[in-house]
């Protein structure tokens, strides 16, 4: 039951109610924007993916060369870095500087979101290795930071226990074979070579290398012609296959495991398993090759060339601080340092491998050569599709699906409707 | 009674309202916009193409692919996380010795991140995994779980039914403590045996909890994403890949966003038919005495 008084007082119960929310609602982006550091003048932001303890000494000695510029980092994840990049681009709010992904580039390349930097690098070309990674129809987009690649990690106890040579690694496809054949003839669940089961992102690492190496290839080199059908691939391909009667098919982090256990003999993986073994497993001996080539007199040692780019965007708010962040972040001792501690990838620096600290290393010197003879995806704008396709194809046969013939054919149609999309 | 006006209710609930404005409806509203799109995020651009995304998905494959591996899902997982949580409430109702530590064990799993259990099962479904280890043991097959693409989507679904069960047993547990204890006490007077009890009292008067475990656990199956991303990417040969997986993958890796949302709109309006039909068939949602 409403009297004349509380209705005057539920009235101004109502009023001030309403004002409250009103309050609240413009309170909101101010307490939002509050939350939000504020950007000085000189403050570069940066994104990129390693643990701050590992760049943070780097970039403190940036700020020191440079007074009155403030860096400020920000940690991405791989597992939803590029999502927040992506939003980052859309919605205009971008670093100056950001780390990407190779696999990555083609559609940032594709997208024309990126600051073309050809003029200022135009002298560190010969400096540094990777440009592929990063550019497109002669212009260059990015600096090649890190470089990461795939070689032939072995166990040498097991190598031993067979009879083999445990001091070096296989260097040709029948080495290989005969390697896994006699390792895993030891039995009691060891198993002679890791063959990557279908694995989105990752099957194409671990073939391709094959294929590269055996003169095969994906598409012509202006990118508009799918080459996929070709007696190489597919020879590649049977020789692929042929490796599961002497191994065990698994998921990447299952073979690493297994290796880590000294359970498999040889695997084809990146250098992230030198930064776990000493810390999974300290007293595993192993060696790192680079991939087999076909035969002695044939073919090279190809693997897959991947890496990290640092690229700016047209959107950023300093552009000349940005180049100038990132020419200094490639610098051969600066890489280096971020290498030494990451493992995982190595610097983009030509002749990295003659640093002292690669000779003292000669696992990790390995991955550096590795790169010398690795090739880089096409930077096509459907890279993702066609990566897909391949993998799609690869994993049919794997599964006794389809032969290898067919699997190679079936994956030249799809790249060929891919190529054509463009 | 002293009552409060409009005005201070609104203000109360304006935190959530304005939360909810802006990250639920505006985002809902977007996605619909952007599915009229060719909208590219990378790109920025976005033309309206009317409803070409809407067909474009009905005209996919990789997406009836996806939606048929989904509805397997929740074909093969309901009916099993529903009476497996039915059986866990009614075995962990009466007052027994121990009865909050099982209450709290079968609850557990719902409590860890989906990621957590995922990673855990990834391990126990790998070929030297401890399932096989267990299996070798009795001499029984052992396959590779994840990579077979036979075993791979039923190795999931068999995780999900282990892992939504006990959240399901929680809301059983409170549709049963709300019957009235005086029916079972004039069942028992009547001379009414367990089975009696529980065809004629417990299970119609758990109908309206049996809706709400059944629509809510369609809704969230039909959603499932975390598990495939995290265990099988899709694979193998895009067996496990599901509509949600599948307009991740249009979002984010393809940068399809428009198409993305198409897929989401789809799903959506999937979902509104299924719960829809689930409340027509099994009955009105009302309160716990009919």
């Amino acid at each position: 039951m409403n009297t004349t008084p509380q209705r005057a007082r539920n009235t101004v119960v109502q009023k001030a109610g309403w004002a409250i929310a009103g309050i609240a609602l413009l309170a909101l982006p101010l307490l939002l924007g509050a939350c939000a550091p504020k950007r000085s003048a000189q403050e570069i932001v940066l994104w990129q993916f390693w643990p701050t303890e590992v760049v943070r000494p780097i970039l403190d000695a940036y700020e020191k060369e440079h007074p009155g510029v403030t860096v400020r980092m920000e940690q991405l994840t791989w597992q939803n870095g590029l999502e927040k990049i992506t939003a980052a681009i859309a919605s205009g709010n971008v670093p100056d500087v950001c780390e990407l992904g190779s696999t990555w580039m083609p559609r940032m390349l594709d997208a024309g979101a990126l600051t073309d930097w050809t003029q200022g690098t135009a002298d560190l070309r010969d400096g540094l290795r990777g440009w592929d990674l990063c550019s497109t129809g002669g212009h260059y987009y990015g600096l090649p930071w890190m470089l990461g690649t795939r070689a032939l990690f072995y166990n040498r106890t097991l190598f031993a226990r067979a009879g083999l040579d445990s001091t070096r690694g296989p260097a040709t496809w029948a080495e290989l074979k005969d390697a896994a054949t006699a390792i895993q003839k030891l039995g009691g669940g060891v198993h002679g070579y890791g063959v990557q089961a279908g694995e989105r992102y990752i099957l194409f690492k671990k073939f391709m290398p094959f294929a590269w190496g055996n003169g095969g290839g994906i598409l012509s080199d202006d990118n508009k012609t799918a080459v996929f059908d070709s007696p190489q691939n597919r020879e590649a391909l049977e020789y692929y296959l042929s490796l599961r009667s002497v191994g065990m098919m698994d998921h990447q982090d299952a073979l690493d495991r297994e290796f880590k256990e000294g359970r498999l003999g040889l695997e084809i993986s990146g250098a992230w398993l030198l930064k776990s073994i000493p810390k999974d497993a300290a007293g595993l001996r192993y060696g790192v090759a680079l991939v087999p080539s076909p035969e002695a007199s044939r073919g090279t040692h190809a693997s897959f060339a991947g890496g990290e780019v640092l690229v700016s965007f047209k959107a950023a708010k300093h552009p000349e601080q940005a180049l100038d962040l990132a020419r200094y972040l490639v610098r051969a001792e600066n890489a280096l340092a971020l290498a030494k501690v990451a493992k995982s990838v190595q610097p983009a620096t030509v002749g990295a491998d003659t640093a002292s600290y690669y000779r003292e290393h000669p696992d990790e010197q390995v991955m550096v050569r590795q790169f010398e003879t690795a090739f880089p995806t096409p930077n096509h704008p459907a890279w993702v599709e066609m990566e897909a396709a391949i993998e799609d194809e690869v994993e049919q046969a794997l599964l006794d699906k389809k032969s290898a013939a067919q699997a190679v054919g079936d994956a030249q149609k799809k790249l060929t409707e891919l190529a054509a999309k463009k | 009674m002293r009552t409060y006006s409009r005005g201070v209710a609104w203000a109360m609930v304006s935190p959530w309202v304005i939360a909810f404005a802006l990250f639920g409806l505006y985002p809902f509203a977007f996605s619909f916009v952007a599915s009229l799109t060719d909208y590219s995020p990378l790109r920025g651009t976005a033309h309206f193409v009317g409803v070409s995304n809407y067909a474009r998905a009905l005209n996919d494959p990789a997406f009836w692919n996806a939606l048929a591996n989904t509805g397997l899902f929740v074909v093969g997982t309901i009916p099993f996380t529903t009476g497996l949580a039915l059986l866990l409430a009614l075995a962990v109702q009466p007052a027994f010795r121990g009865r909050t530590l099982f209450r709290v064990g079968f609850f557990m799993p719902s409590v860890v991140s989906v990621v957590v259990l995922a990673l855990v099962f990834k391990g126990l479904y790998a070929p030297n995994g401890s399932l096989n280890a267990l299996l070798r043991a009795v001499h029984l097959p052992a396959p590779s779980w994840l990579l077979n693409p036979d075993t791979a989507l039923p190795a999931i679904m068999a995780m999900d039914v282990w892992s939504a069960s006990g959240y399901y047993m929680i809301i059983f547990l409170a549709g049963l403590e709300a019957i009235p204890g005086e029916l079972y006490e004039a069942a028992k007077l009547e001379g009414a045996g367990p089975r009696d009890v529980l065809l004629h009292i417990t299970l119609p008067l758990l109908k309206p909890t049996l809706l709400f475990v059944l629509v809510v656990n369609t809704v969230r199956s039909l959603q499932i994403f975390t598990e495939v991303f995290v265990m099988t990417h899709g694979g193998p040969l895009h067996r496990t890949s599901t509509v949600v997986f599948a307009l991740y993958e249009e979002a984010f890796t393809r940068f399809n966003l428009g198409y993305a949302s198409a897929i989401a709109y789809l799903l959506f309006a999937i979902s509104l038919v299924i719960a829809w039909l689930q409340m027509k068939v099994i009955g009105k949602p009302g309160g716990m005495h009919e």
